[in-house]
């Protein structure tokens, strides 16, 4: 490699800039390649999800009346008031029961147990998160359908729905609470607060939106499932008489009537599929927006 | 430590771990069944002898877990690989809202639009195609049994949807991690883009990639409506590739009302949860230990 | 302030040929106008307060600056008589013969002989030739004699200033003839600072280093020529120890005596 360069001096081969040699090429080539293959990947994969959505709103849609949607009539195929009702009610009491055991859990675990205990504590919520949806129901069934004696009955879905639930509002309440910045939690105990009014009067303000997102998501999670509920619940069709009574609801109406072509009961079941796919992204685009909220508060947090 | 009730505060945060140890009691209590280990994973299911042999739905889910995670993992790294180089700015923003979507769908709507609407492909047009060009492999040749759709390949097309976005935004995190400063070295150093990707930037994040894989793996395993209404609902052994078949998880769902009132139906549902819940929880637990994303765990427990 | 350029030298011997350069992003002018050369064999540091635009010069000379989005360069940066933004001109050969090292050490998790290697095997596939490359930059790095026993040793159990030296091996595997290094010490205790600076003037007996500091101190004790940039502009530019004693333009002489930072 020549050092010093002299004027009019012809090129090294290995210093021209713009030769292409059969490597290069190829190496550049691949690279160029995949820079089309990959946004075309992306673009293909978008189509399944845009079928579903698609598909169910055009099998949901033109047969779908107001009257239907508010029909509470107990014969009638197509009323879908009644389970619209039901998934509300069970939703309802699912979330408050989630939010008390996951909140106070959470909480604690973030205040008052140590590094130990809530690394375990935190484990076994994260085990319960991730166990699939049938166990929680088969879980639900033989403690409160068999065991406490409920039968198919409204009281053990929604509990156990709301042990579905509580692993996600757990883990973020007690994120939200570890997350708040140590100076500050350090500040209000020094002073003097106990530990219960730290959370209330300090802590609280800070993490609700945090916390909020946390149950916003684990309604949406919820109103989507269907194990927990069948299993304890099957599906009624009626008005339930008692707590006790088995109910339906939306996805176990999508659940029993999927395979009859033809008949009502199938278009039906795509209105339930459309309402729940409604709720699940409103619910989803609520979730944005409280976490950005929550991001601007931070900021200013942080100051 | 004075005060009456000083461990009040305390209790609230056993929950979880009170809810895992009534799953683990209820599961355990149903009586597992006095053949446990013998002929608990034989191919023989038949309620009606007393043959509890849960061999074939173990059979079944991995014949679909399997293959789907292998295709999620796949479509997953080029969806990651993608939005972390290649895609520009107003493509690559849309990969969050896509994945949400795609996680956000209850799996019972997953089912039924698969039933209707892409079962009919599986059974006109696609299992007809792979017959004819890969039936040289055993299993894809001879005749196609008419599911009406039903079976294996729908189903594992159903769960490859559903574990994409947690091998997609579990790899894109990984990928996203690895410092600028080690990207602009290798591109300084004359690589293309795609030379530092598989050179630099895919082994720094291969426990990343590695926890994608077993997280999705436990997704895929453990999904049961969405199976449970394409699959066929088979009590056999699959015959080739094409036939209707069974999971565990869709199994114990459509069968535990049926089990009801039977003591020996009851423990081989039992068996089958005990199953499921130790290679789920398995799986989960080594992903998790992978990587020390938030995100990735939110994400994970859909 | 006006642009100077580098008259007495020549151009025709220089390396590295810089005219006009100009970077700007969205409203805001990064360089402007900057026009210099780098003649063989030479070392040359560039140096300037925090937000100067020395760092983003640097990265126009091996085409790394365009990674970021939304910076337009204008101008011409010519390489042996090539201008590397030309259209026909591939980036990965720029980057082939104009090596960088970074402020921090940016060694891969590999070992610290598939570190040394990793721009060889790029290009080339023979054994003998790689091992022999890597022996002979690791050498030339300062850092042969401390890692000869165990080249399969994972880079990242090396310390700070071995990492940073394995980096400058790694980029001088490719033989590059321009070596750009932006603060390469800045990161580094005295110890390692001075072996690096050690390395840096034996480097430049065959190569053309373009050396970017904060440490007026270092400029002086490595580098034979000094440019000085404020604001994206070049001030002024000559031999170290004539800028550095005798500064023409009033900002360098404040920017030396530590007026500003």
């Amino acid at each position: 490699m020549a050092n010093v360069l002299l004027p009019g001096a012809a090129l090294d081969p290995d210093d021209i800039l713009t030769r292409s040699t059969g490597r290069l090429f190829w190496r550049t080539g691949f690279d160029r390649c995949i820079g089309w293959i990959l946004p075309l990947l992306f673009v293909v994969a978008i189509f399944p999800i845009l079928d579903l959505v698609y598909y169910i709103s055009s099998q949901a849609l033109p047969t779908l009346t107001f009257g239907e949607l508010t029909s509470t009539s107990p014969t009638a195929i197509d009323a879908l008031g009644v389970p619209i009702i039901t998934t509300f009610e069970i939703m309802l009491v699912a979330t408050l029961l989630a939010v008390l055991l996951g909140v106070f859990g959470g909480v604690a675990t973030a205040e008052f147990l140590s590094p130990r205990a809530a690394e375990w504590i935190r484990a076994s919520a994260n085990m319960l998160a991730g166990a699939p949806s049938v166990i929680v129901g088969y879980f639900g069934f033989i403690t409160f359908c068999t065991y406490f004696g409920w039968g198919y009955s409204y009281i053990a879905g929604v509990v156990t729905l709301s042990f579905f639930m509580t692993p996600y509002v757990f883990r973020t309440a007690d994120l939200a609470f570890t997350s708040i910045p140590r100076p500050i939690r350090e500040a209000a105990l020094g002073s003097g607060a106990q530990p219960i009014q730290y959370i209330l009067k300090v802590g609280t303000p800070i993490a609700f939106p945090q916390i909020l997102t946390g149950v916003f998501l684990a309604m949406a999670i919820g109103v989507g499932e269907t194990a927990p509920l069948v299993l304890t619940t099957t599906h009624g069709v009626l008005i339930p008489p008692t707590i006790y009574s088995p109910v339906s609801f939306l996805t176990g109406l999508i659940w029993s009537d999927f395979s009859s072509p033809g008949s009502g009961l199938q278009a039906v079941a795509f209105q339930a599929a459309f309402l729940l796919m409604v709720v699940v992204v409103a619910l989803n685009i609520v979730v944005r927006i409280v976490s950005a909220r929550y991001r601007k508060r931070l900021e200013g947090l942080y100051q | 430590m004075h005060r009456l009730g000083w461990f009040l505060p305390f209790v609230p945060a056993l929950v979880p771990a009170a809810i895992i140890a009534g799953i683990l009691v209820s599961l355990l209590s149903a009586g597992l069944q006095a053949n446990l280990g013998g002929s608990l994973f034989s191919f023989r299911w038949n309620p009606a002898q007393n043959e509890w042999g849960i061999g074939v739905f173990l059979v079944g889910s991995f014949l679909t877990a399997i293959p789907a995670l292998a295709f999620s993992m796949l479509i997953g790294l080029g969806l990651a690989i993608a939005s972390t180089v290649y895609l520009p700015r107003f493509m690559s923003r849309w990969l969050d809202p896509f994945v949400d979507l795609l996680a956000g769908i209850p799996s019972v709507v997953y089912g039924i639009w698969a039933y209707v609407s892409i079962a009919p492909l599986f059974a006109n047009t696609f299992n007809p195609w792979l017959n004819t060009n890969l039936g040289f492999v055993p299993g894809f040749g001879g005749r196609v049994p008419s599911t009406g759709g039903q079976g294996l390949p729908i189903s594992i097309f159903i769960l490859t949807l559903m574990a994409l976005p947690i091998t997609t935004l579990l790899i894109r995190d990984s990928l996203r991690s690895v410092p600028k400063d080690l990207w602009e070295s290798g591109l300084a150093l004359g690589a293309t883009r795609w030379e530092v990707m598989h050179r630099v930037a895919l082994p720094y994040s291969s426990r990343g990639v590695l926890s994608a894989a077993l997280l999705g793996f436990g997704r895929a395993f453990g999904e049961t409506v969405a199976v449970a209404m394409v699959i066929g609902g088979a009590s056999t052994l699959p015959t080739s590739f094409y036939s209707t078949s069974n999971t565990i998880p869709a199994t114990m769902f459509s069968l535990l009302d049926s089990a009801r009132n039977n003591s020996h139906f009851l423990s081989a549902i039992a068996d089958m949860g005990v199953v499921l819940l130790a290679i789920t929880l398995v799986v989960n637990i080594l992903g998790r230990r992978l990587v020390s994303s938030v995100y990735a765990y939110e994400m994970a427990g859909l | 302030m006006t642009a100077a350029s580098d008259a007495p030298m020549g151009s025709d011997a220089a390396v590295l040929n810089v005219r006009k350069l100009s970077v700007a992003a969205k409203e805001r002018k990064i360089l402007d106008q900057v026009s210099l050369s780098f003649p063989a064999r030479s070392l040359t540091a560039v140096i300037g307060p925090s937000g100067c635009g020395k760092t983003t010069f640097v990265r126009t000379l091996n085409r790394m600056a365009e990674l970021t989005p939304g910076l337009r360069v204008s101008g011409s940066v010519e390489y042996l008589g090539q201008d590397i933004y030309a259209s026909d001109v591939n980036p990965v050969l720029v980057r082939r013969r104009i090596g960088m090292v970074f402020q921090r050490p940016t060694v891969f998790p590999k070992s610290i002989f598939e570190n040394a290697a990793f721009g060889l095997r790029l290009v080339h596939e023979d054994e003998g030739v790689i091992d022999q490359a890597v022996t002979e930059s690791l050498q030339r790095s300062g850092l042969w004699d401390e890692v000869k026993d165990d080249l399969d040793r994972p880079a990242l159990s090396l310390s700070g200033g071995q990492q940073q030296r394995l980096c400058i091996a790694r980029a001088l595997a490719t033989r590059p003839r321009v070596i750009l290094m932006d603060e390469p010490t800045s990161a580094l205790d005295p110890a390692a600072t001075q072996r690096v600076e050690a390395t840096m003037q034996r480097l430049k007996e065959d190569h053309v280093i373009v050396l970017v500091t904060h440490n007026v101190g270092q400029a002086a004790r490595v580098s034979d020529r000094t440019a000085f940039l404020h604001s994206g502009h070049l001030v002024e530019i000559g031999a170290t120890a004539e800028i550095l004693e005798r500064p023409k333009d009033p900002l360098t002489e404040q920017f030396i005596t530590g007026r500003f930072g």
